[in-house]
Parts: structure tokens; C-alpha cells; sequence
């Protein structure tokens, strides 16, 4: 199955400005569904970084980036069950070596982050 | 260990490499600002790879109570986790486009990979955010064909805006031809 023909390129090719906050990519279409946040460039360069990869449809660069936004929230909540168990209010890079340790899905990140 | 031992699958290993950067004018100088201060050369890294941080703060912060902070460190390395993430996501997505003989990742290449990666969660908000997605593309394509009806009056025109938005190699190649353009300026 082929990426879904779209008639405009993958937009977001311009500046991508690291300092500033980027704007959201385009209004949300349906409450609820909200379209990614993270600047798909970004996420294209990424995937493009694969040596085994040839080409990616803007719709998996879009999911790539949605899930990445995921894996964001889920791990910055897990790594604040940590934090709260020592009554802190500030997460700490121990929170997150802890979450990495404590959660399978997790394992993956072993060894990346230094 | 929960990995087998000694077996650092291709993602981390481009994550390396992707780190200390393959040009030799950059690699000298993230080497001298490494010396300079402490912090892995990750620190950094042009944005190549990186994801904007002040994106992945704001998505951190929505995602907990009100009140609480997070440290610069931990907001790093969140920041790092997310592009692993994606990297290992990729990896596992062409996989799985591989083994359905196609060159060019897809949506669900990427939900599979998510399954395999024991994100099952993520799938089905994945899948209703895709549809948003592509209810908002088609959207912009039905403006601009309209614009481009508009512009041009000519029936021949129309005619062969048709067959072209119709077209979905196209978009593969112009895509292609994207990346292209940009593996020229990157290397």
C-alpha cells in the first residue's frame, strides 16, 4: 500500500527554528485528534538517517512523529511516578534512568542516553 | 540482561555515528566544545537529529500535574530518548516494508512496528490521529485544486490536473527527489 497521494510535498521544509517554540503544523482538523507537534523536518531527518531505509510516505512521517509525541508523554509520566515516591517536584534525570530500568517497553533506550 | 549480549542493533549504532557527526569540520569542533565542557558531544550535536526543545518541554509539561518541573537533564534526555525512538521505530517499520517487497514506508509499516516495539497502546490513538491526517491532506488538496480551477479557466488545464493528482508516483518521486536534493547539501 502505497503513502495516500497527496498533492502538496512534505511542508515543514523551511526553518524549523530550534530555539523558538515552532508553530503547530496545521489546525486541528477533529477535537481529540491532534495533529503532531514536532516538526516533521525534524522526525524526515531522522528517518532518513537509516542507511536501510529508501523512502518514507509523508503519512509514516506524520506517525512517526505523532508516536514520538506518545512515547514523550508516557515516559515523562512514568518517570514522575518515580519522582513522586521521593515526595519531589522536580523530575530528575535519576527519575528517568529509574522508569528505563522499571519498564520493558523501555529496554530499547539501555546504553543510548550517554 | 533483557538484550542479548553484545548485540547493538543498526539504530544505535547510527545513533553513534549520527552523534559524532561524519564531516570532518564539524567533528573538530564538537571535539574541541566536548573538551571545553564536560557533557557528551550529544549536547552538541547540530539539530540534525535532534527534536526542538522547546516542543518536547511543552509536551512534557501538558503530560504532567500542574506544579511540578523538570530538571534540564532529565528534559535532555527525554529529548534523546524521543529521536532513539524514532530511529528504532524506523528500523523496525522497514522491516516490516521490506517484507511486503515495497521501497517506501507507510503508515502501517509504522503501526506494526509499534506492536513489535510493545507500543500497543499508542496504536489506536495513532490510528485516529492518521485519519484526522489524512482527512486534513485531502482538504488541502480538494483548496488547491479548486485554486488552481480557479486561476486557470482552460479546460486542458483541468484536465491535466486530474491526471496528475491522480497520480500517486508522483508524489513518491517528487519525494524522492526531495531527499535527494537534500542528501546533496547534507553530504
Amino acid at each position: 500500500m502505497a503513502a495516500a497521494g497527496s498533492g502538496t510535498p512534505l511542508e515543514e521544509e523551511g526553518p524549523s527554528g530550534e530555539a523558538a517554540a515552532p508553530q503547530p503544523q496545521a489546525p486541528t482538523s477533529a477535537p481529540g485528534a491532534r495533529l503532531s507537534r514536532l516538526p516533521l523536518a525534524r522526525v524526515k531527518a531522522l528517518v532518513k538517517a537509516d542507511p536501510d531505509v529508501t523512502l518514507a510516505g509523508q503519512e509514516a512521517i506524520f506517525i512517526l512523529a505523532r508516536a514520538a509525541e506518545l512515547f514523550v508523554e508516557t515516559i515523562a509520566k512514568d518517570a514522575y511516578c518515580c519522582a513522586q515516591q521521593g515526595k519531589r517536584k522536580t523530575l530528575q534525570r535519576r527519575d528517568l534512568d529509574n522508569a528505563i530500568e522499571a519498564v520493558d517497553e523501555f529496554a530499547f533506550l539501555e546504553g543510548t542516553l550517554d | 540482561g533483557r538484550r542479548g549480549a553484545g548485540r547493538k542493533p543498526v539504530w544505535i549504532r547510527l545513533w553513534r555515528r549520527g552523534k559524532s557527526g561524519r564531516r570532518g569540520g564539524l567533528r573538530k569542533r564538537l571535539e574541541t566544545e566536548a573538551r571545553a565542557s564536560a557533557p557528551s558531544a550529544m549536547a552538541e550535536r547540530p539539530e540534525d537529529l535532534n527534536l526542538p526543545n522547546a516542543v518536547i518541554t511543552r509536551i512534557i509539561k501538558e503530560a504532567l500535574p500542574d506544579g511540578v518541573n523538570i530538571s534540564k537533564e532529565a528534559r535532555s534526555a527525554i529529548s534523546r530518548a524521543a529521536s532513539v525512538f524514532v530511529l528504532y521505530a524506523t528500523s523496525c517499520a522497514n522491516n516490516f516494508a521490506m517484507k511486503g517487497k515495497r521501497k517506501t514506508l507507510n503508515a502501517s509499516d509504522v503501526l506494526s512496528a509499534m506492536e513489535e516495539m510493545e507500543f500497543q497502546r499508542f496504536v489506536t490513538p495513532l490510528k485516529e490521529a492518521l485519519e484526522a491526517y489524512r482527512r486534513e491532506q485531502k482538504g488541502k488538496k480538494e483548496a488547491s485544486e479548486q485554486k488552481k480551477k480557479d486561476k486557470d479557466k482552460k479546460t486542458d488545464a483541468e484536465e491535466q490536473d486530474k491526471s496528475r493528482d491522480e497520480d500517486n508516483e508522483e508524489d513518491e518521486e517528487r519525494l524522492e527527489e526531495e531527499e535527494q536534493n537534500e542528501e546533496e547539501e547534507v553530504d
